[in-house]
């Protein structure tokens, strides 16, 4: 896709989501969903940059939001820092982190690389129960219980405010589908699809694969690290249950319905995920069943995403094909 | 330019590369044959830094052995594959300019990118997404990607491989085109006899991964060791 079109794309999902909070703002159950969907769209584009673009079957991802959140949840609560500067600093931890676990992974091939990052996210849950969190302040089985929220300029960023908080998400949701794109549209991008697509020939090219590998990690660890530090402070509690196979699952379900490689496609997916989780609220105990019967459908039915079934019919229509 | 000494590669007991000396003369057109598993393809990717090896390789005088793929490729030696590459997500200009960007030395050259688009004739393929070009398109693009590094070398493997006459000439005029007119040194391994006797300057046979004979490609193909090394290849005795 071009990136014209991208931006177009992000532009118009952002700015739709943009105007929701002059319809519902008062309602503050609402509020919350739209900012989950905001923030669901980064981890689930960030995914998407993994596999869909780079090609590297990661399935840390989950992991990773959960390591940036408890990061800055831990130094707010431990160590005073204040929230804006735990974040960055959490999101740097977490693209450490994602750097040490993609150094094994540049050796291995698909379905190895997705059992080394599973197992981490695996490890993750009872390292934080255990005694190493506890003695780093995770908060053992109760978890996170005080996570300040953020707090710029003394004007502080939480549900009690929460159309402004919103729109604070709305920002650093944006900002992070922005530096996506641009990642993925400059030559950084174009490295990691020819890795996906030939290793050899890309390397016989110039490219190098140990760096641009490692690249995809920091990036997109940073982003998720940034992203799931900042839903701990909005959000106040933390708890080890997020690494239950829910979160897991309803993510790889937006990049799918998104598209896979497709993006901004997840930014849609996520949208369209929660919003129809939601609305299936009322079916109960009978939802999560709904749900992934309707996912089974969408993939066999559009197996490219939404983003995929609109690019065909663009290109359909247009008449070079 | 390029020196190969006494190299050396095991696949556990298998010698695919055994005890391998030779050297490329900057502007030679060079010729590789040899039996199929002889070790030719083996060989270029030892040369490209793809697999480690014993011996020594030098380029310019430099002792490459070691790097990796990515930095042999900056310093000047470019490549082909037997199996045609291509990268699907891409469209052919940015299939070419990726060898630009990312091999040449000082980046990504736009200007360059577009007179190696028009030298291998895929101008009117330039946005097609390369996945979907024929087999003779797909080895027009390898070869336009390899130039787009701004090679001082390029390697060949086996490029007329399941081409039809008329494919094998054009691709023939190519690459002389290429040494002659780009003034780059090429290394090209092929079945075709007749391929070799009017295209290179010097010709090395291996067989199991081991010198059989080099020098003049007319003097090596009547070469009685030559002959009989060929003997059990009746696809390649057919010209
Ligand atoms: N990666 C590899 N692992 C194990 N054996 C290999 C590998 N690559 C090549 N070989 C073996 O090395 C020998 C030489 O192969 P190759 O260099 O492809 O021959 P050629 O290109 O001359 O036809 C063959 O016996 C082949 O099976
Ligand atoms: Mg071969």
């Amino acid at each position: 896709m071009r990136l014209k079109h991208m931006a177009i794309i992000i532009g118009v999902a952002y700015g739709i989501m943009a105007l929701l909070p002059l319809l519902v703002g008062d309602i503050r159950f609402l509020m919350n969903i739209l900012i989950m969907c905001l923030i669901w769209a980064v981890v689930a584009s960030c995914w998407d940059v993994m596999m869909g673009f780079a090609g590297i079957f990661s399935f840390g991802q989950v992991a990773f939001f959960v390591m940036g959140a408890y990061c800055s949840g831990i130094l707010a609560i431990e160590h005073h820092v204040t929230p804006v500067l735990s974040i960055l600093i959490a999101g740097l931890f977490t693209a450490g982190m994602g750097v040490l676990v993609g150094l094994p992974c540049l050796r291995l091939a698909g379905p190895y690389v997705a059992l080394v990052t599973f197992g981490v996210h695996m490890a993750l849950q009872p390292t934080l129960r255990g005694e190493i969190g506890i003695a780093l302040g995770s908060g053992g089985s109760v978890g996170l219980l005080t996570i300040p929220p953020i707090n710029i300029f003394g004007y502080s960023f939480s549900s009690a405010n929460i159309v402004p908080t919103f729109y604070l998400t709305l920002l650093v949701s944006l900002a992070c589908a922005l530096v996506i794109m641009f990642v993925i549209k400059s030559y950084w991008g174009v490295a990691f699809l020819a890795l996906k697509d030939s290793q050899d020939f890309a390397m016989s090219l110039g490219i190098s694969a140990f760096k641009y590998k490692l690249m995809v990690f920091a990036l997109t660890s940073f982003l998720t690290g940034i992203i799931g530090a900042y839903y701990g402070h909005f959000y106040g509690v933390l708890s080890f249950r997020m690494l239950d196979l829910d979160l897991f699952s309803i993510l790889m379900v937006m990049m799918l319905v998104g598209g896979l490689g497709h993006y901004p496609g997840s930014i849609i997916g996520a949208f369209l995920v929660v919003a129809g989780s939601e609305l299936m609220a009322p079916l109960g105990a009978y939802r999560a069943v709904t749900m992934g019967a309707l996912v089974v459908i969408l993939v066999l039915a559009l197996p490219n995403g939404v983003m995929g079934f609109f690019l065909k019919r663009a290109s359909d229509r247009a008449p070079s094909g | 330019m390029l020196r190969v000494i006494h190299v050396t590669k095991k696949f556990g007991e298998l010698k695919a590369v055994n005890d391998l000396s030779f050297e490329v003369k900057a502007g030679q057109i060079f010729g590789i044959a040899g039996p199929n598993g002889a070790g030719k393809s083996t060989l270029y990717n030892l040369i490209t830094g793809f697999y480690s090896f014993n011996g020594t390789i030098e380029f310019d005088g430099r002792n490459i052995s070691g790097m990796p793929p990515f930095r042999i490729a900056k310093a000047g030696i470019a490549r082909t594959f037997q199996i045609p590459q291509t990268f699907p997500s891409l469209t052919v200009q940015k299939a070419i300019s990726v060898g630009s960007r990312f091999g040449a030395a000082g980046g990504l050259d736009s200007a360059h990118v577009n007179d190696v688009i028009q030298f291998v004739d895929l101008d009117n393929e330039r946005t097609q997404n390369t996945g979907l070009l024929n087999l003779l398109g797909k080895k027009k693009l390898m070869i336009g990607a390899a130039l787009a590094t701004k090679p001082k070398i390029l390697m060949l493997d086996e490029p007329m491989a399941g081409c039809n006459a008329t494919e094998i000439r054009s691709l023939m005029d190519l690459i002389a085109k290429i040494n002659h007119d780009l003034k780059i040194t090429i290394i090209i391994i092929e079945h075709f006899m007749k391929v070799l006797t009017e295209l290179t300057e010097e010709l090395l046979i291996i067989e199991s991964g081991a010198k059989i004979c080099q020098g003049d490609p007319l003097e090596v193909v009547n070469d009685p060791q030559v002959i009989a090394c060929y003997l059990g290849e009746p696809d390649a005795k057919r010209k």
